[in-house]
């Protein structure tokens, strides 16, 4: 295929640092629990044994402090001498599993993997290779491939291997570069507070990519990020003016949503509230069902004018279609590209969502995984798959999620849940109605949305990117690559599995 | 006048205790400062109404699992643990989720809208190996629920003719062969199947039959005698296997009955057909291989409807205990190669345990759904392994009629706003078009093969 032939891209320069931001809210939500037992003597033992600081004593205080869970390593701590369970002279030390690490998460968040991206949030410190927070336990997808990693490690530096991805891959046109191959998918205001898509902004400021407005309107707090911001254009049309278009370098036209294909957006009345209901011209407390499909669009021809309607507003954007995941998505992308987009972006069925019928989540359209083969190979055998940007987007939840997706014959990726994750979302998944997010997220209660600062928000979700960077340096050094679009369409790495061939105790 | 079919939903209350799915465990350490009622949005924490000075037990139906308590408080007195009883809820396909979803629809009649991306098993056996089709574009048709494009889910039992015969006269000739009844929805409730009968839930569910404008199959020894005649109509009489169609005596005002497939099934359908020969013949049976094979020769004797009956895990009761997803398919595809499908209805019954298994029967090849053991759930039955009048956690027999009525109407409403939502996705007016329509679903055996048939390292298996 053609890469081969390209010169070596640049490696991507002056990229973040990481720093460490922790979170007051989640410190106490842990994978183990370290219980003390009344009959402890506080003689400090565990104190002095323990390398992680789980135990601590102050000079001079009489009682040693309660452990801190949080860096404990668990029951994998036994093969060590220093294990303070073992080793503890009046054998008041247990550790077990803690009750809220089995009542938080699903087959496709587990546990683990909220923790892990919590901790990468907090730290910028990539996963290991083999961390059972890089895949989820749904059986399937993602979760059943597994890339066949070379066991030998080695030595690589990051600033040597190049991430970035291109969004214009035609011969004409604005190029936009960015560099790591993910951006910011589209969450309206009203689904989440303005905090949060600032910390997102932020975020995509920060590491030259993009966020995306969703279908709620540009709110004014968002300008001053505008060379970061896409701005969607979605079935309800909701604030879409001619300044929002002109002020983006990337437009994405909205004709479906991977969680619910189908339908349209829903903001539930509670949410809408008179600051969103002004934003989208809506009258407040109403529930707000988009139409679906664009009513102005029928046919490829339609969809081509809507095209070039963006276009003529702002000719110099990159424009994105974003579209889920039927039957027939591979006439859907050929169609997309030759009506004039740039990126064609596949959200697939499994993905995140604000407020969705259940029903539409799990049932309408195919996940991600068969699409984006299916979409690729049809675009090479069409020999125009080096004109086209291909984006995956919908239940991607990690590093290695995005690498398979690229494997699999992507570009690049849209992240969202991650994101989200990353703020301190739990994943309840009531989102939709009340008050919305109780932890602040995605709320617009005004008295919620302040628990979220947002240069706090955008430091942990900038961590949580560098963190993923590394891990895709060290997957693409142990592959002997130095690009990551060498690994595209790369599916003969991958392994068809239930589980990795080596997986770190748990 | 025209009107639109409506099915008048309304908030009805469960009348049992709540099971919750979290609970929160409040440790002896406690120093009842009162952070967490500050911490918790939904109310789950308050103070004791006796002792102000004490925190009173958390209300476990009240959390939503947001760990806000958990994290928030600063003895970390609090630990949350999945509900015990809530885990334990139903066997096979009638998961805690499925039961407690349904629980849900009965209460408030309206489609379950929650936040944050699909939360289960990327796929699994029976109907969670299939996904429906949608369309991008196309017709003018959508907006789902909340349109004002009407999508009919009308469906007809019975058989139709393949094409209209006309005598000399031009006019068209009249042929009594065609019993034909037309629903407004895709449901008929079949409570002969149901475990635990008392006499509201009868009535309740016959009310409810009467308001959704469907059919009610029931053993006619429990009909009593006395209904007036607009119930009646929406009765369909199930007859059991020992019935004697030669001196069969129909209710008054019966459009449908329901007789067994046995042996001597040939006989007892002609003499149905010329003793009753404006009413819809329904014939129960097992379905499996055999029944692949027999279907033409149903036809063939002008059975009108074949219900074919899947035990509650809607597989097939012998033979390879193919799931009704495979079967249905087989047998809508043995009628549709002799080019007879529309001469006869299949009505599947048996592991419908969501709205969402539904368009996936039809899809498959069903004509109608029959509702069994859903309309017990929607009562907030508990599925208990064991079932008996004295054990009953929930005293169903003492359940009131109307309560009984308006559940039933509030599941099936946000049922079929369920359909209308998979039919608008994938662009459809009518149920009737979807039918069989096996181009617009997606198998994951077929998918996955596709995607992946040619990754090494794993077998393609479930």
């Amino acid at each position: 295929m053609s890469w081969t032939a390209e010169p070596k891209r640049a490696c991507p320069a002056d990229l973040p640092e990481q720093a460490l931001v922790p979170s007051d809210q989640l410190r106490f939500i842990n994978r183990f629990t370290v219980v003390r037992a009344d009959a402890c003597i506080s003689c400090g033992l565990c104190a002095s044994l323990c390398p992680y600081g789980v135990h601590k004593r102050i000079e001079g205080h009489g009682k040693i402090l309660s452990p801190d869970d949080r860096s404990c390593i668990g029951p994998a701590c036994s093969v060590n001498y220093f294990f303070c369970v073992a080793n503890c002279p009046t054998r008041s030390l247990s550790v077990k599993t803690s009750d809220t690490y089995l009542s938080m998460g699903d087959p496709r968040w587990t546990s683990d993997m909220i923790l892990a991206t919590w901790a990468q949030a907090e730290t910028g410190r990539p996963l290991p290779l083999d961390h059972p927070g890089n895949t989820g336990a749904s059986g399937g997808g993602f979760d059943k491939l597994f890339f066949k990693v070379p066991e030998t490690e080695v030595e690589f530096s990051p600033s040597e291997i190049c991430t970035s991805l291109d969004l214009n891959r035609r011969k004409t046109g604005t190029k936009v570069r960015i560099p790591i191959p993910i951006y910011g998918g589209g969450m309206s205001f009203g689904s989440v507070s303005v905090h949060t898509m600032l910390s997102r902004a932020k975020a995509a400021k920060s590491w030259n990519t993009f966020t995306c407005t969703g279908e709620g309107g540009y709110p004014e707090l968002l300008v001053p990020y505008k060379d970061h911001v896409i701005t969607q254009i979605a079935t309800g049309l909701f604030g879409v003016r001619e300044e929002t278009i002109q002020r983006a370098r990337i437009v994405e036209f909205k004709y479906a949503q991977g969680a619910k294909p189908g339908l349209g957006g829903h903001l539930l009345h509670d949410k809408n509230t008179p600051e969103v209901a002004r934003m989208r011209e809506a009258v407040p407390y109403t529930s707000l069902f988009s139409p679906f499909p664009f009513h102005s669009v029928y046919s490829v021809e339609d969809h081509k004018k809507h095209l070039d309607w963006a276009y003529s507003i702002n000719p110099g954007a990159i424009l994105s279609v974003k579209v889920s995941t039927p039957n027939d998505v591979e006439m859907v992308s050929v169609g997309s590209y030759y009506a004039g987009a740039h990126i064609v972006h596949l959200d697939g069925g499994y993905g995140g969502t604000g407020a969705a019928p259940e029903i539409a989540k799990k049932n309408i359209a195919m996940p991600i995984e068969y699409a984006i083969p299916k979409v690729h190979k049809f675009l090479v055998n069409e020999g125009i798959r080096d004109e086209v940007t291909l984006i995956a987007s919908g239940g991607l939840r990690t590093a290695m999620d995005v690498a398979k997706t690229i494997a699999l014959g992507a570009d690049g990726a849209v992240i969202g849940t991650a994101d989200l994750v990353a703020l301190g979302c739990v994943r309840c998944g009531n989102c939709e109605s009340g008050r919305g997010c109780p932890r602040g997220i995605a709320t617009t209660d005004p008295m919620l949305d302040k628990l979220i600062d947002s240069d706090w928000g955008a430091k942990r979700i900038s961590n949580l990117y560098g963190a993923w960077r590394l891990q895709w340096c060290e997957l693409l050094a142990r592959f002997e690559m130095d690009d990551i679009s060498q690994l595209r369409g790369r599916m003969d790495l991958l392994r068809r599995a239930d589980k990795p061939a080596k997986e770190v105790g748990k | 006048m025209f009107e639109r079919y409506h099915i008048p939903i309304k908030m009805v209350e469960g009348r049992a205790k709540p099971v919750p799915k979290f609970v929160i465990v409040r440790a002896d350490n406690c120093v009842n400062c009162g952070k967490c009622e500050k911490a918790c949005i939904y109310g789950a924490h308050k103070r004791s109404e006796e002792d102000p000075r004490k925190m009173a037990d958390p209300q476990n139906q009240l959390c939503k699992n947001c760990f806000r308590c958990v994290s928030e408080c600063p003895q970390r007195a609090l630990t949350m643990s999945p509900g015990p009883e809530y885990r334990l809820l139903g066997k096979g396909i009638w998961t805690p989720l499925m039961i407690s979803t349904i629980w849900g629809e009965s209460e408030t009649g309206k489609i379950p809208v929650f936040g944050a991306g699909y939360r289960g098993m990327f796929a699994g056996p029976g109907f969670d190996g299939m996904w429906t089709d949608m369309s991008e574009i196309v017709r003018p048709t959508r907006d789902g629920i909340h349109g004002r494009e009407f999508i009919s889910t009308s469906v007809d039992l019975g058989s139709k003719p393949a094409f209209l015969e006309f005598d000399k006269d031009g006019r068209v000739a009249s042929d009594d062969a065609h019993a034909l009844l037309e629903l407004p929805i895709p449901f008929v409730m079949d409570i002969s199947r149901l475990r635990i009968l008392h006499g509201n839930m009868m009535s309740g569910y016959l009310h409810a039959a009467k308001h959704l404008n469907t059919l009610l199959m029931a053993s006619p020894a429990l009909v009593p005698h006395d209904l007036p005649d607009d119930e009646r109509t929406r009765l369909v009489p199930v007859y059991p296997e020992s019935t004697d169609v030669g001196t069969l005596e129909l209710p008054r005002g019966v459009r449908i009955a329901e007789i067994q497939l046995t042996p001597r099934w040939r006989e007892d359908v002609r003499k149905f057909k010329e003793r009753f020969p404006g009413t819809v013949l329904a014939l129960r049976m097992n379905a499996g291989g055999e029944v692949d094979r027999l279907l033409p020769d149903l036809v063939d004797a002008k059975v009108d409807v074949a219900h074919l009956v899947f035990d509650e895990q809607g597989s097939e009761h012998m033979e390879d205990k193919r799931h009704s997803k495979d079967s249905l398919r087989a047998a809508h595809k043995s009628l549709v190669s002799r080019k007879i499908r529309d001469q006869i209805t299949i009505i599947t019954g048996g592991g419908i345990a969501a709205a969402e298994h539904v368009p996936k029967s039809i899809l498959c090849g069903a004509d109608a759904v029959a509702l069994e053991k859903a309309l017990l759930i929607a009562l907030e039955c508990r599925d208990c392994p064991s079932c008996s009048k004295e054990s009953c956690p929930i005293n169903l027999h003492e359940a009131p009629v109307e309560w009984v009525e308006g559940r039933v109407l509030n599941m099936v409403g946000a049922w079929r706003d369920q359909l209308l939502e998979v039919l608008g996705a994938m662009g459809l007016r009518e149920v009737r078009r979807l039918r069989g329509e096996l181009g617009r679903a997606i198998f994951y055996e077929d998918v996955e093969m596709e995607a992946f048939g040619e990754l090494k390292g794993g077998e393609l298996d479930g």
